[in-house]
């Protein structure tokens, strides 16, 4: 099943999507990410994963600016981004997020939720972006849900409605924090099955989660992050199997 | 001079006829005073310099009584050549004076929006603006309704105060019958019995409307 | 004329402004504490009663209520001063509001704490005034801060009873020369002078009743 689209794959050719180098950021006085360097091609999966407080959600958030940095460059689809970019909402469309509390609109409905950047930002018609909407419903097959509000909805139903929303905005990138933390263990499974569906489309996707299995599987690459830095990045065999830093080993230990 | 009971009942359809310009009043300041507060507090929250300037905009207008609001646009707006009639004059006062109180209902409206849907928001490139009337405006909506019904209350109750600009509401209906007749007990009791009858009336309303819009809000 | 002047000119009629604010002090204080506690307690036709009272100071525009006494107990044969008329008046309405926050946090307190003050054997008013009220006025002193915010500023309508507040002096003045913007921008000043410290010091309270709250939880 094809769930990405043309512009994916042209984009593939330009090769970067995301370009991360000495980025540094503080809250207040505390240094939450150390001179960080990361790089992400197009059609490439990277796990992002590490004890709690280790800055995970703050480095992706950084890529969408939901939080500014103070130092370094970071680079989306050849553009950068910061505080001081103007056209930041611009840069934010062509790269999806999915949150672990879902963020569904509760006064929107599910269709609704899709639809409303598309026609509010993109400029889509209405009907056009309906079309569009229920496409990507069937591709995380719930398009029986259209209707709905969110609190119908199950958890696991809600975070798929959260992908297809992030989805019809045709990103380059998806960035994935914790996508199934919130959820109960029979519904993380069929949120882990639409997102494996889409790494083996060719999507770029940065994915914060503690599923290992699901990393094994469908990651290029670990990242491995600890106080605030990158610690250890390999492909998931070396990572799992053979990691070279005590504290990869302590990490894998307690989470195996 | 005794209260003259069959004089008083003698004027409660002139006092009566005035209730309709009571409400319309209420209901259109209510509609200005929303729309200036929520325009407050969205600057309120722009940022340092235009943040500050609000806040002291805000608690300027609920440091100050509203009947010398009331008196400040009227007598002073004419010295700018600014002339309107006394109704819209009024009406503006309400609204100004209640922008103030509805910016902070707002605030609170706002502040128990969880900031997921802000960040959602942005994440899916939405523009501030489009932001705020989609998914902030109408979840703020809800969290409002019953300060807002309170205050709807509050600024009927408010309304009177315009009869010192002698706008022909109850209060200026009952003082034009008092200074044609030059009797002012029977005016006074007669307008604070109906107007006391209209207030407890539409505060019920009120409180039954809010009911129905908690309970279809409820999905 | 220069702007102090008109100030200061404007600030000779702050002894009435605070007189009445004292007084009605006087009258809403007493009347919301022995109301808000029977409201409390009350049940039945003795609570409709209370209720009824309550809602008669509450519900009707303080205006029209000052109004109503001002030119209309005379003719009921009761004579009183303007200053009565005005603290009664503006006190008696705060006081209906005052009630209501009075009641509020009597009913907001856990029921363990009744129960508790019965297991220790105290009696019925020994748990209101031993157990119950000491923690209700915490939650009730923002309020009541407010409330008397508001009978600041409702002060400025003893000038429309012949009283020399602020607001009549501010009126003598721009009837002695015509400087309406001048007038009036003082008799704002003046007013949030007088009110913006209690605001200040209202937010104040707010704020540290509420980091006790949290403090307790903490433990
Ligand atoms: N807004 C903030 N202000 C101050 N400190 C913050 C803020 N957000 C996060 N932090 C701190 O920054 C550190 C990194 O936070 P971050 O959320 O990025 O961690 P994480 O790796 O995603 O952890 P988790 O696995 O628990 O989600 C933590 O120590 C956290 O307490
Ligand atoms: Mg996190």
């Amino acid at each position: 099943m094809d769930m990405t689209s043309p512009q994916a794959a042209g984009a593939a050719q330009t090769d970067i999507a995301v370009e991360i180098t000495g980025l540094d950021k503080w809250y207040g006085s505390f240094h939450v990410l150390k001179d960080i360097g990361l790089s992400v091609r197009a059609g490439e999966q990277v796990v992002i994963c590490g004890p709690s407080g280790s800055g995970k959600s703050t480095l992706i958030r950084c890529i969408n600016q939901l939080e500014q940095h103070e130092r370094g460059r970071i680079m989306v689809n050849s553009r950068e981004v910061g505080p001081k970019v103007r056209d930041m909402h611009e840069i934010r469309r062509d790269v999806g997020m999915v949150f672990q509390h879902f963020n569904l609109f509760p006064h929107l409905t599910v269709l609704r939720n899709c639809t409303l950047a598309l026609t509010r930002a993109r400029g889509m018609a209405r009907r056009e972006a309906e079309a569009v909407a229920r496409h990507y419903l069937e591709r995380v097959r719930i398009p029986e849900k259209a209707d709905k509000y969110p609190s119908q909805l199950s958890g696991g139903q809600q975070q798929r409605v959260a992908i297809a929303r992030a989805l019809c905005m045709n990103p380059k990138v998806m960035l994935f924090d914790e996508p199934t933390s919130a959820l109960d263990p029979e519904m993380i499974k069929e949120v882990l099955e639409v997102m494996t569906r889409l790494a083996e489309d060719g999507m770029t996707m940065l994915c914060v989660t503690h599923e290992m299995g699901f990393a094994r599987k469908v990651a290029d690459r670990i990242v491995f992050m600890d106080g605030g830095c990158i610690v250890e990045e390999a492909p998931p065999a070396t990572f799992f199997d053979a990691p070279k830093t005590d504290r990869a080993r302590l990490f894998l230990s307690q989470i195996l | 001079m005794t209260f003259d009971f069959s004089f008083a009942l003698s004027i409660v359809p002139t006092i009566l006829a005035a209730m309709g310009m009571t409400i319309a009043v209420a209901i259109v300041s209510c509609f200005g005073a929303a729309l200036l507060g929520f325009l407050l507090e969205i600057l309120r929250r722009t940022g340092k310099p235009m943040g500050y300037l609000m806040r002291f905009v805000i608690d300027f207008i609920r440091s100050t009584p509203v009947l010398v609001q009331i008196y400040f646009l009227y007598f002073v707006l004419p010295f700018y050549g600014v002339t309107m009639p006394a109704l819209v004059v009024g009406v503006l006062a309400l609204s100004v004076y209640y922008s103030g109180y509805l910016a902070e209902v707002f605030k609170a409206g706002i502040d128990s929006i969880p900031s997921g849907q802000f960040e959602a928001a942005k994440a899916l490139g939405l523009t501030r603006i489009d932001a705020i009337v989609f998914v902030v405006a109408p979840q703020m909506l809800r969290n409002v309704a019953a300060p807002m019904g309170n205050y709807f209350v509050s600024l009927l109750k408010a309304t009177p105060y315009l009869a010192v600009i002698a706008v022909p509401e109850m209060l200026g209906a009952a003082m034009e019958v008092a200074s044609d007749t030059f009797r002012y007990a029977e005016p006074m009791v007669i307008v604070g019995i109906l107007f006391l009858i209209l207030a407890v009336t539409i505060a019920q309303f009120v409180r039954l409307l809010e009911q129905r819009l908690l309970a279809s809000a409820k999905r | 004329m220069s702007f102090l002047a008109i100030l200061a000119g404007i600030f000779e009629g702050f002894g009435v402004t605070a007189t009445i604010t004292f007084y009605g002090m006087l009258y809403a204080v007493p009347f919301a504490l022995v109301f808000g506690i029977l409201q409390h307690f009350t049940a039945g036709p003795a609570r409709v009663v209370v209720t009824s009272i309550i809602e008669f100071w509450r519900s009707s525009p303080v205006i029209i209520l000052l109004f109503v006494f001002y030119y209309s107990l005379p003719s009921f044969g009761i004579t009183l001063s303007g200053i009565t008329v005005g603290a009664m008046a503006l006190g008696l309405n705060i006081g209906g509001y005052g009630s209501q926050s009075v009641r509020a946090a009597l009913q907001a307190l856990d029921p363990g704490q009744v129960e508790a003050g019965r297991a220790l054997g105290l009696r019925r008013l020994q748990i209101l005034a031993l157990i119950e009220l000491p923690q209700a006025f915490k939650a009730m002193t923002p309020t009541f801060i407010n409330q008397f915010i508001q009978l600041i500023k409702g002060t400025a309508l003893v000038s429309l009873i012949t009283l020399t507040d602020m607001t009549f002096r501010a009126k003598e003045i721009s009837q002695l020369q015509y400087n309406p913007v001048g007038t009036y921008t003082a008799l704002l000043v003046a007013y949030f002078l007088v009110c913006y410290p209690a605001t200040i010091f209202g937010r104040w309270v707010e704020k540290r009743v509420s980091i006790e709250g949290r403090g307790q939880r903490d433990l």
